[in-house]
């Protein structure tokens, strides 16, 4: 049987990612893709 | 509008209010009604957090903003996903923890009552006006093109939100904002498409895309390191994640949409939902107006927008002025539209020089079309001083309303309706659950029943909704009340952030202090806004940085008092 404190940050966990440490840094790698993608479709249409 | 668009319109409207006044009724206990029983998941709250922001003029506005500008308005939100990623790590859990009803609450278990009952006020104030504005911009714009009565659309928006608010509390506030954004998002998509299939035989997509980014419409990214710009990739991570702080983080039409989560992940997920997915749509729809842009190269354009206003002009002394321009605004169309389709062929045979001389003279033509714009603007001003002449707001709704199907055009209709309600009926839920947690329980009634608080909650939401009508009526006085109402949000914001900020991340700074600064703070505020010239955005900035610093001085201050250690927050 798991213990409580476990179970409870077993809870907390984000999908996907085994901490919100990593799902913040998802959120910031796709927010840079973005502004890069966006850049270069600024740059390719000028 | 035709008989179908009226019934695919208010047959949208009425499944919306029935479906979610029949669905979430009969809520007991205050849980329930507030927090909807803390049940939701995380897909349902992201897109009731996302409908909370869309309002109407978000559909209205932003894609007249880049028929006007461009697409650079995008950068604005590169802050957001920032912002969210603190108030999901640093602001969720401690709510949480406390197990809150309002953001406010907090205050008081971090300050004092004194503090709280400041956040809260300063909140209803800033709030309670925009609901009023959140009802009258887009009513204003969709009573002018439909030719309803402007007070009865306002009553009716008012009317069917309050309906289903009042009944259904915040269950009833998520439930339609599912439905709600999946109308709008249709319509948009359904929109997007409609302005590509009416592009001329001889322009593909990819050839739209060209013509526009040559014209200097896709300019979405500038890191350009320059002030005077009001969009640029730097305001926009700095100023917009400030924004996006205060808004997310302490306005309770917001904190109210992720409390009502079934889990603190539930919660976090919700906001990470909004800082995936805010910005690409965004761009979205900012791309629609660019698309309505290229269309109008190929289908003449009004030369001003407000075709209610264009209209009345030629019945006054200007009718000659105007005609001439108008005149003239046709041969510049139709020199330009020769000039997109010289321009277009020389891309898709790839001479440099024929696309640079063809570039050339859109440019300077559709310069020349902006200057006969402006000079009619001039005109509209001469015979109206107080008229308000920026015409972009106008521009989506008249390409819907002159060059879609019918069906379509009721659906469009719904969509701005859509926007409306489901940003006011969170605006009104969180009015009603501060006012009922933050004053009406902690002051006037301290322990009543659940059944109590319940009845209260619906009495005092159909209060601010009764008061956010009231508002949008005499709104119709001033024309600049939009502008009124954004500045005193801004005159507030800040002091709240600043006390949020400093309640998180200054635990040295107490009660007495932040409540002493927030006061001098505010007062200091309001007299730049008289006195000085200071952009009003930059109160935000201003407000927040002094609360923490004149703060951090009173504490120092008062430390050094030996009667201050007896303070007891």
């Amino acid at each position: 049987m798991k213990e409580p404190a476990k179970e409870f940050e077993k809870e907390q966990q984000p999908p996907f990612f085994k901490t919100w440490k990593g799902m913040y840094t998802f959120v910031l790698a796709f927010l840079a893709t973005l502004i890069l993608l966006f850049h270069l479709f600024t740059k390719i249409y000028e | 509008m035709s008989t179908l668009d009226l019934l695919v319109l208010f047959g949208t409207l009425a499944f919306i209010v029935i479906y979610g006044t029949y669905k979430t009724s009969g809520s007991k206990d205050i849980e329930g009604y507030l927090k909807g029983g803390n049940s939701m998941k995380w897909g349902a709250i992201g897109l009731s957090v996302m409908a909370t922001q869309a309002s109407a003029i978000t559909f209205l506005s932003t894609p007249g903003q880049a028929y006007e500008d461009g697409m650079r308005f995008v950068q604005n939100y590169f802050g957001l996903p920032i912002a969210l990623i603190i108030v999901s790590a640093v602001f969720i859990p401690i709510f949480y923890k406390l197990k809150v009803y309002t953001a406010y609450e907090y205050l008081e278990n971090r300050f004092d009552v004194k503090t709280r009952f400041l956040g809260a006020f300063l909140f209803l104030v800033q709030r309670g006006l925009a609901a009023g504005v959140t009802i009258y911009a887009p009513a204003i714009i969709l009573s002018k093109i439909l030719g309803w009565n402007l007070n009865i659309t306002i009553l009716l928006v008012g009317l069917l939100v309050v309906i289903y608010t009042v009944s259904g509390g915040t269950k009833a506030v998520t439930l339609t904002q599912k439905y709600q954004m999946a109308i709008i998002m249709g319509g948009m998509v359904i929109a997007f498409f409609m302005v590509i299939d009416n592009f001329p035989d001889y322009i593909s997509f990819n050839d739209a895309i060209r013509v526009a980014g040559k014209m200097g419409k896709l300019n979405a990214v500038d890191f350009k390191w320059d002030f005077s710009e009001r969009y640029t990739f730097w305001s926009g991570i700095t100023g917009g994640t400030f924004l996006a702080l205060s808004y997310f983080g302490t306005d309770q039409s917001q904190v109210q949409r992720y409390l009502s989560g079934k889990s603190i992940t539930e919660s976090r997920m919700g906001l990470m939902f909004n800082a995936l997915l805010k910005v690409p749509m965004q761009f979205f729809i900012l791309f629609v107006g660019i698309m309505v842009f290229i269309f109008y190269q190929f289908h003449k354009p009004p030369v001003f927008f407000k075709q209610h206003e264009l209209n009345a002009i030629y019945e006054t002394d200007y009718a000659n002025d105007v005609k001439k321009l108008d005149d003239r605004f046709n041969e510049v169309y139709e020199s330009k539209k020769e000039r997109v389709k010289v321009l277009v062929e020389a891309m898709n045979n790839g001479n440099g020089d024929a696309v640079q001389v063809a570039k050339d003279e859109v440019v300077t033509l559709e310069n020349e079309a902006k200057s006969i714009r402006s000079e009619v603007k001039d005109i509209l001003l001469k015979s109206d001083p107080e008229m308000e002449t920026k015409d972009s707001d106008y521009v989506f709704i008249t390409f819907v309303m002159s060059h879609l199907p019918k069906g379509i055009i009721g659906l469009l209709i719904a969509v701005i309706f859509s926007a409306a309600m489901s940003s006011t009926s969170a605006e009104l839920n969180a009015l009603g659950s501060t006012t009922t947690i933050d004053f009406y329980k902690r002051l006037i009634r301290k322990e009543g029943s659940d059944k109590h608080y319940v009845i209260a909650s619906k009495w005092l939401t159909v209060m601010w909704g009764g008061l956010a009508v009231m508002f949008a009526f005499f709104a119709t006085l001033a024309e600049n009340l939009i502008e009124l109402v954004n500045i005193l949000g801004s005159i507030f914001y800040g002091t709240i952030l600043g006390i949020f900020i400093v309640a998180f991340f200054f635990k040295y700074i107490r009660g007495h202090a932040v409540f002493i600064s927030a006061i001098i703070v505010q007062a200091i505020v309001i007299y730049c806004y008289f006195f000085t010239d200071i952009a009003y955005l930059l109160f935000n900035v201003i407000g927040c940085a002094l609360v923490v610093i004149i703060g951090f001085l009173i504490q120092l201050f008062m430390n050094k008092q030996p009667s201050s250690s007896a303070e007891g927050d």
